[in-house]
């Protein structure tokens, strides 16, 4: 069926029908998504999300995940006393392990189970959750009381020790305060046992939240004119108060006072300033039993709110079992019967109407679950798959692997490929990390990096799926890429006889420093050619230790990206007329892929020409002065059929000949389109079509673009189409306006340059920065090492082996590994995509559960 | 060893792995990515080292150094 999906064009697609028996409309949805390779077509676009059919289902399904959702929530921290005690008894929701279909296709009742059993829990756990919550506000309040009866104990234990001692300072003291002198009258008649209600004297004791015991005390000082004893002291333990969760410090107060419209005053201010009243008993033997009775209840508390937690952790426990797997059924759930609302239900026939986009690789596959699905449910009516005949633009599909998903990505994170144009994914795979390489070339650099691919890749079981740390998890993703980018970081490390900046001797240098008999330290020497015999492979490793090292590779590494811009620019012209004969667009061939390459060949080619002559030619043996290459590029331009140091015979007519078809060919790139445009648009409105709105939308312009609808009688809003005839129409505009533009040939020409060829000059730029930093890493941290012997040399080289192995990591494999990524990247988008790349494709979205899964 | 007939004879060379790899490139639904990646591959490393040596071939400038060890020299 149809050709196999490659890398080089989106794949082939084919909008389909299909017809499915109403009973298991669910089923074959279900399956689908499973299988994940069709992207359902809106077919009810015109009904808002209410007036769908499966709108009552996917409300309850909402219901169900918000009720998981909120015992998820439980789990992990909404009510903060759960979290905690969750987490002391380890209790935690079990992830589901990928791509494992455990709940594959869940049936109707299953789901209907679900949804009942969440309900029950939902309502258990939260009567469990309340319940829990009044014991343990009792229990709060029990304790508190158990501090006020031992707090108010001490205070009476206290008094009624002073009392006679109280008495007899009474008697002395006449401005004593009121309330002594009071229980001083008092207690003049009654024995010691006597209790304060004789006296008159009322008391009152609490508990209030620390932060208000001074303002509490002002208060009542204020309004009594202090004609209270008040006796306070802090509870030791913090209590925590059930229903915020937050800890509370709490000071407990007993309070004296006379007379009983004093004692309720007293009452109503601490009631209103929130403090907690409990009553105590004067007497000494009830206040004991009180004491007891309070600590039993306490003690009975305590084993019921153990009960009730257990229980509860219990249920808990349950749902985080199986936690997970429901949210995956019920978000699958969800999913089908979204793509359910898109389908048209056909009243005569009782079928499910569907349409959709889907790989014709893939149709087999889709055909087989349709089949099998059927036969499971024992129908007797079969699904029906239909394949239609369009106009419309498909979507832009690319079958990627784990291998090639990352390069594409770059490409997509440009723009979406047109539907079939050639995709520059597939030369992305090598000409990224080679580009890359080349501003990154170093043999030790490119194998550090290739082995943390290389770790990434072999640990791919226990890393797939698991989210680390983002950067971590970036470097994952690419992992194949920093594969490819390590490799041939080794290949142009090997070419820059570059090992950590020093160089590999793998061959006899081409160089000799003939020694003159009276050497001195610190003489010049310059090395000598031995004759006919050329360093075989990369740079001569003597160019390493010459002083004018810079001056060789300044010269190599600037004409080498001139030569690769070069290179990957023509490579890419070459995908115009790929493009332009696939899509039948001659035009494209004429007047743009022609001129294009005619210009560049005729300035870049011949520039690349003249370098590799140059180098090819033994000038010392000629002996003539080497021209200089970028003195005849700018004197071509200035003063063509000039020539002011000679290359070769003849230079002045080929120069000029070059620089006349440069020249022919900027008003034709930028004319020829657009005026062959315009008059087949006039051809067109010769013919008969006009315009279809009043917004210039010429749909007849494209031969693709008759008006749009397929025969069952749907019309669709979204052609694409329409899109190409409006663009084109525009641009027929345009042209009406401004043809009378005069084009600054001076100015498009430097603009050129700039844009392309000066674009690649970074490929040089970083590689001899790249080299220097890593030679600046080696003599500032480890040539110091080992400049020193004995036990300091053996010290220094293991402090130094750190810092420079560290900075090498960090600095020149991290840092400028990602900025030569980056100018890589910038390569391929700009200067290289920007040649030939349409765009304008609209991206594929299956309708797939693993898509939808991962959404999350 | 190496002269100006290297760039020919690496030329074919690589051409031969090109053709090579072209062929015996693993059949199946990724043959496009590796034919493409192969002679892709192929022609880089070969501009690279070809340029590489056309450089060195005829050098205008030699290496010169200053900072030789007695050793060295003896």
């Amino acid at each position: 069926m149809g050709v196999p999906d490659t890398l080089f064009r989106s794949s082939d697609m084919s909008l389909v029908q299909l017809y499915v028996a109403t009973e298991i409309g669910r089923e074959v949805v279900s399956a689908l998504g499973e299988l994940g390779s069709i992207q359902f077509r809106d077919l009810n676009s015109d009904t808002n999300a209410f007036q769908r059919a499966f709108t009552k289902e996917i409300r309850r399904l909402d219901n169900v995940e918000r009720q998981l959702l909120t015992s998820m929530a439980n789990e992990f921290g909404i009510s903060g006393f759960f979290a905690t005690q969750m987490e002391k008894a380890g209790v935690t929701v079990r992830p589901i392990p990928r791509n494992e279909n455990v709940t594959a296709a869940p049936s109707a009742h299953e789901i209907d189970d679900l949804a009942d059993r969440c309900d029950q829990l939902e309502k258990r756990v939260s009567e469990l959750n309340e319940s829990y919550e009044t014991l343990q506000k009792r229990w709060v309040e029990l304790i508190e009381w158990r501090a006020v009866l031992r707090e108010a104990g001490s205070v009476f234990e206290h008094a009624y020790g002073q009392v006679e001692e109280i008495r007899q300072t009474g008697e002395d003291d006449d401005t004593a305060p009121l309330l002594e002198n009071d229980m001083e009258q008092n207690t003049h008649q009654a024995g010691e046992q006597q209790s304060f209600s004789v006296m008159n004297i009322g008391f009152i004791a609490g508990v209030i939240s620390r932060d208000r015991i001074n303002a509490f005390e002002r208060i009542l000082w204020r309004t009594l004119r202090g004609n209270l004893y008040m006796k306070q002291s802090e509870m030791p333990d913090k209590l925590v108060d059930p229903q915020s969760g937050e800890e509370m410090a709490k000071n407990v107060f007993v309070i004296f006072a006379h007379g009983r419209e004093i004692v309720s005053k007293i009452r109503k201010i601490s009631e209103s300033l929130g403090a907690d009243l409990y009553q105590v008993d004067e007497d000494t033997n009830n206040r004991r039993d009180q004491i007891h009775e309070v600590n039993q209840r306490i003690e009975d508390l305590n084993s019921v709110l153990q009960n009730t937690k257990s229980t509860l952790m219990a249920e808990l426990r349950m749902i985080a079992a199986q936690l997970a797997s429901w949210m995956v059924v019920v978000k699958k759930e969800k999913a089908v019967y979204e793509a359910l609302n898109k389908f048209n239900y056909d009243q005569a026939r009782k079928v499910l109407v569907a349409e959709g986009w889907c790989p014709k690789s893939g149709l087999a596959l889709v055909q087989n679950t349709l089949r099998e699905v059927s036969d499971r449910a024992g129908l007797q009516i079969p699904s029906i798959i239909n394949e239609l005949q369009t106009n419309k633009t498909p979507p832009t599909h690319f079958k990627t692997n784990k291998f090639t998903i990352a390069f594409q990505n770059i490409i997509n994170a440009y723009g979406t490929a047109k539907y079939r144009e050639v995709n520059p994914g597939l030369q992305t795979v090598i000409t990224f990390p080679f580009l890359f390489a080349v501003m990154f070339g170093d043999l030790g650099h490119g194998f550090l990096l290739l082995l943390a691919a290389i770790l990434m890749i072999l640990n791919e079981k226990h890393l797939d799926g698991r989210k680390i740390q983002e950067i971590f998890d970036m470097a994952y993703y690419g992992r194949y890429m920093m594969l490819m980018m390590g490799a041939f970081s080794l290949f142009t490390g090997l070419i820059y006889n570059d090992l950590f900046s020093k160089p590999l001797t793998l061959f006899p240098s081409m160089w000799e420093y003939s020694v003159p008999a009276d050497w001195k330290p610190a003489t010049k020497l310059v090395a000598e050619r031995i004759p006919g015999y050329t360093y075989p492979f990369g740079i001569d490793w003597k160019w390493h230790s010459a002083e004018n090292n810079l001056l060789f590779t300044n010269s190599y590494k600037m004409k080498l990206s001139i030569i690769m811009g070069w290179a990957h620019m023509t490579y890419s012209l070459c995908n115009v007329y790929i493009n332009a004969k696939f899509f039948r667009k001659p035009i494209d061939i004429w007047g743009n892929f022609l001129p294009s390459m005619l210009f560049m060949q005729s300035i870049f080619g011949y520039l690349v020409i003249t370098i590799i002559y140059k180098w090819c030619v033994d000038w010392a043996a000629r002996g003539a002065q080497p021209p200089s290459i970028l003195n005849m590029l700018i004197y071509m331009f200035l003063r063509p059929g000039e020539i002011q140091e000679r290359l070769y015979a003849g230079q002045e007519y080929v120069q000029s000949f070059l620089l006349l078809i440069a020249a022919v060919c900027v008003p034709w790139l930028l004319l020829s389109k657009p005026l062959y445009l315009r008059w087949e648009n006039k051809q067109h409105r010769a013919l008969g079509y006009r315009g279809l709105s009043e917004h210039g939308r010429v749909s007849a312009l494209d031969d693709e673009g008759r008006p749009s609808g397929d025969g069952n009688g749907h019309t669709f809003g979204r052609d694409s189409a329409d899109y190409d005839g409006e663009a084109v129409a525009l641009v027929a505009e345009d042209i009406d306006r401004g043809e009378e533009e005069e084009f600054d040939f001076g100015e498009i020409m430097i603009h050129q340059i700039i844009h392309t060829i000066a674009s690649y000059l970074r490929l040089w730029a970083l590689s001899l920065a790249h080299a220097q930093l890593s030679q600046v890493m080696w003599t500032m941290t480890l040539a110091n090492g080992f400049a020193k012997s004995g036990a300091v040399g053996i010290i220094m080289v293991v402090v130094t082996f750190y810092m420079w192995f560290n900075l090498t990591i960090g600095v020149l494999v991290i840092m400028e590994g990602t900025g030569a990524m980056l100018h890589s990247l910038r390569l391929a988008w700009v200067e290289s995509m920007s040649k030939y790349f349409m765009g304008e494709g609209i991206p594929f979205e299956p309708f797939s559960f693993e898509l939808v899964l991962e959404e999350e | 060893m190496a002269n100006g007939w290297s760039i020919i004879i690496g030329l074919v060379i690589c051409l031969i792995v090109a053709v090579a790899g072209y062929v015996l490139a693993p059949k199946g639904e990724n043959l496009t990515v590796w034919r493409s990646s192969i002679l892709l591959t192929v022609a880089c490393t070969y501009i690279m080292w070809a340029l590489t040596l056309l450089a060195q071939l005829n050098p205008l400038v030699q290496p010169n150094a200053s900072d030789f060890r007695k050793q060295y020299i003896e």
